[in-house]
């Protein structure tokens, strides 16, 4: 049999981190971390609208105060992460290390916010269905949280090594990708958790 | 171009630059060898057989247990296995089917089947590949030899709360079944990802979605299937484990819980997962007509869309497992009609299957002989399903023998007589050698009259009112005799399995040899050496049908991909659509960090059932070996 080469692989790139698979990869987990807090928030429905009281008596609904800073604090952080890319994309290796720096120094302030909260609570995980609900949604953001800072840690480390170039940058497009995620994943759980009980009572 | 041109067919080639140059390609492309190689390749074609052999040993072994159970049952008032073995017989053998071997299995053809399907030299993300497999290994073998220490899970493989609480079920059990399942569920979901993009971005260039072969269609609706169920059982079986290990209260009615909040979850994933393995079964049925009636599949675009309907509508049926539960009218009678719809796609199917064979000369051999028993064996359960959608019918069989008898005619026929066709079909292709087509036709037969004879009488053993998950019934209920046949059914069914497995073993080592495409189908898989070379293909093909093979042989000529360089693992990646080319994907080679990163993710999620502190460690050690597998080594690649 005849064989007739109608492709030639070296006419394109081998570097393309906007396009490359693990993009679709990340994309991919983003879709079951998705499906998660889903499953969660609809539980969550699902076991007050069984309850004759939500939350149960005597029990107030969060406070609001540092969940709202952690709304504010999450997209801030997801700025400077952006501008860090554009950075990346320009070959400018100094503003992607503080842009990534940056990003992990206000999640982490947002997981300092958190922590306040959790101590905060007015109810424990096994009081209640509903704690347990609370700290369970809680402590899943909160491990999200703490995957993207350590993630990005190690993103940081290598842009202060001068690692990433504008095509060998797919660590920062794909963490960028999961950061936007765990930021955004949070107004969901923020809108259920804190104000839905509020509406509710 | 000429015959001489140094992009032919590398294999075909006797001269000395084109063989050096495919053994270049070849070593770039090899996996280690030894002891310590076994920890480190990474090449689908490897993780893939591993998969698909470790899942027939989980078989085997769930079989065994099934055998164990049907001699208990064989007299009444026996006291060959006790209550509590029974039990944990019974539900390590129907987890164990569900999650060590039917889904693994299909994964494992899945990821050795569908990159060699789609002409890409490897699956996207290599390294994962080889962790999921590690992850299933290692979560599965510790989930069966619970058994033999006596901590066997024994509240059925649905685990229904309250009966799985820590009131009802102390020990371990549960335990284990909760983090095992959860840890396996893991490999199931990075095994959907990386199918999942292998077939969105690694197909042969011109191989658009409407020529993409039937089974990758199949791979790929199962694949989002898996991403969209599996988080409602691992959701649920966390809260389980939470429940037993900290106290929380999900489950727990006095604490304001709902026991009915888990049949949901477990079966919001669990009616998918009857479709998780049925689809990628269909494909399977598909491709094998195909072959075996040498002639293009009819109505492409209705089987595509019958399995993406089925994909959808099976979302939609999970309350089906609860009508005993007082759900409000409303509500079953929607679930009732869904559960009707279904049969919709599926009679598409079936009329798509006849419309093909219609007037061809079809070849007997064994793969098509299995095809014909999932015909049969699956309407069957397909008919009882029809019956037990239905809201008056199901409250008579509930928890009765009948819904055993329907789910193994769905589950047997739907997956295992596919699969066991597949493994017939595909063997030449993973071994280089044929399977015995005289004791394949044996063990087709004994397999089809022992599954008839075990099965069928549970129909009338449930309309008799024998409840299911009993270790024991008393000699006047007078189920004496249709449970012997039963066992004797089982026993035959089980030489049948032994035939094949004998057939397997043998035909590895003595086996007439198969060569590149002893079925002469058309799909891609066929077009490289049996067993596969490692690279897949020195020159991967370009394709412009649905019937790529076929095509060539018409032309006489094969269009390839051509520029990939040897001393790397490169592919090519396309375009989502149509598949244009777009760019090239250097690919990891061997590594032992999947290994570890999967130990280490196992002592975490095995240290859960004893303190809530692994947790913890497992994100650290986890995160840890993950920078360890993902830190750039010098020299970082310039191009």
């Amino acid at each position: 049999m005849h064989v007739r080469v109608t492709v030639d692989a070296s006419e394109h790139p081998s570097f393309d981190p906007h396009h490359h698979p693990l993009w679709w990869g990340v994309l991919g987990a983003v879709a079951i971390e998705a499906a998660v807090v889903a499953t969660l928030l609809t539980s969550y429905f699902y076991l007050a609208l069984q309850s004759p009281a939500w939350p149960p008596e005597g029990v107030d609904p969060p406070d609001l105060f540092w969940p709202t800073v952690v709304l504010c604090l999450l997209p801030a952080s997801s700025w400077t992460m952006w501008w860090a890319g554009k950075g990346s994309d320009a070959g400018r290796k100094r503003q992607l290390a503080i842009g990534v720096t940056a990003s992990v120094a206000i999640a982490s302030l947002a997981l300092v916010a958190r922590s306040v909260q959790f101590t905060a609570l007015d109810i424990r995980w096994d009081d209640h269905a509903y704690g347990s609900m609370l700290w369970t949604i809680t402590g899943f953001h909160y491990t999200h949280v703490v995957s993207a800072i350590l993630g990005t840690v190690v993103v940081s480390v290598l842009a202060w090594r001068g690692y990433f170039t504008p095509e060998r940058q797919l660590g920062v497009v794909v963490d960028t990708l999961y950061w936007y995620f765990v930021a955004a994943v949070f107004l969901p759980i923020y809108l259920v958790l804190y104000w839905v009980p509020r509406v509710l009572s | 171009m000429t015959d001489d041109s140094p992009a032919l067919d590398l294999r075909e080639r006797t001269d000395d630059e084109s063989r050096q140059r495919l053994a270049r390609i070849e070593a770039t492309w090899a996996s280690p060898k030894g002891f310590l190689g076994w920890f480190m390749p990474v090449n689908h074609t490897a993780i893939g057989r591993r998969f698909i052999v470790t899942s027939f040993v989980f078989f085997l072994l769930s079989g065994v247990l099934a055998l164990a159970m049907r001699l208990q049952l064989l007299v009444p008032l026996n006291g060959l296995l006790t209550p509590e073995q029974y039990n944990q017989f019974m539900t390590v053998h129907g987890t164990a089917m569900m999650f060590l071997f039917a889904i693994p299995a299909m994964e494992g053809l899945a990821i050795y089947v569908a990159p060699l399907m789609l002409g890409a030299r490897d699956m996207a993300f290599p390294r994962l590949n080889a962790f999921g497999y590690y992850v299933y290994l290692i979560g599965g073998t510790a989930f069966f030899l619970s058994l033999f220490f006596g901590m066997a899970p024994n509240a059925g493989w649905f685990n229904y709360v309250p009966l799985s609480n820590k009131e009802f079920a102390p020990g371990y059990g549960v335990d284990i079944w909760t983090t095992m399942i959860t840890f396996i569920e893991v490999s199931a979901l990075t095994a959907a990802v990386e199918l999942i993009v292998t077939i969105f971005k690694l197909r042969a260039p011109g191989m658009s979605l409407n020529r993409m072969p039937i089974f990758v269609w199949a791979v790929l609706v199962m694949s989002f299937m898996m991403l969209f169920a599996m988080p409602s059982v691992i959701v649920a079986s966390a809260m389980l484990m939470m429940d037993r290990l900290v106290d929380t209260q999900f489950f727990v009615t006095e604490g304001g819980g709902s026991p009915l909040l888990w049949q949901h979850l477990f079966w919001f994933f669990g009616h998918p997962e009857v479709y998780i393995i049925l689809v990628p079964a269909l494909g399977i049925v598909t491709t094998i007509i195909v072959t075996f009636t040498q002639r293009p599949v009819f109505g492409y675009t209705a089987l595509v869309l019958a399995m993406v309907g089925i994909g959808m509508v099976s979302f939609g049926l999970w309350v089906h497992h609860m009508y005993t539960t007082g759900l409000p009218l409303m509500g079953r009678s929607f679930f009732m009609a869904a559960s009707s719809m279904i049969a919709i796609p599926s009679g598409v199917q079936i009329f798509c299957w006849i419309a093909t064979m219609w007037g061809t000369k079809i070849r007997f051999a064994t793969p098509m002989l299995f095809v014909f028993g999932f015909f049969a064996v699956f309407i069957a359960g397909g008919l009882t399903g029809v019956m037990v959608a239905s809201v008056p019918f199901d409250r008579q069989v509930h928890d009765s023998y009948f819904v055993v008898a329907h789910f193994h005619y769905v589950l047997v026929g739907g997956a295992v007589f596919p699969l066991t066709a597949g493994l017939y079909y595909w063997f030449p292709k993973l071994t280089g050698r044929m399977m015995s087509e005289r004791l394949g036709r044996w063990s087709c037969l004994l397999i089809f009259l022992g599954f008839n004879l075990a099965f069928f009488p549970m129909h009338q053993l449930g309309l008799e009112g024998m409840p299911r998950r009993v270790y024991t019934y008393v000699p006047e209920m007078g189920w004496q005799f249709l449970n012997q046949l039963a066992t004797v059914g089982s026993f035959v069914l089980a030489a049948g399995f032994g035939l094949t497995l004998i057939n397997a073993v043998r035909s590895v080592f003595r086996g007439e040899v198969a060569g590149d495409n002893p079925w002469n189908a058309t799909t891609l898989e066929w077009a490289t050496a049996s067993p596969p070379l490692n690279s897949n293909f020195p020159q991967p093909p370009v394709v412009d049908s649905h019937t790529p093979i076929w095509d060539w042989q018409q032309d006489d000529e094969r269009p390839v991909v051509g520029g990939l360089r040897d001393d790397r693992r490169e592919t090519l990646v396309t375009t989502l659509l149509d598949a244009r080319p777009a760019m090239v994907q250097v690919l990891p080679g061997p590594t032992p960090w999947p290994f570890v990163s999967a130990v280490a993710a196992s002592v975490g999620f095995i240290g859960l059932i004893f303190s809530p502190w692994f947790y913890v460690f497992g994100i650290l050690a986890i995160f840890v070996t993950f920078v360890l597998w993902f830190w750039p080594r010098h020299p970082y690649r310039e191009k």
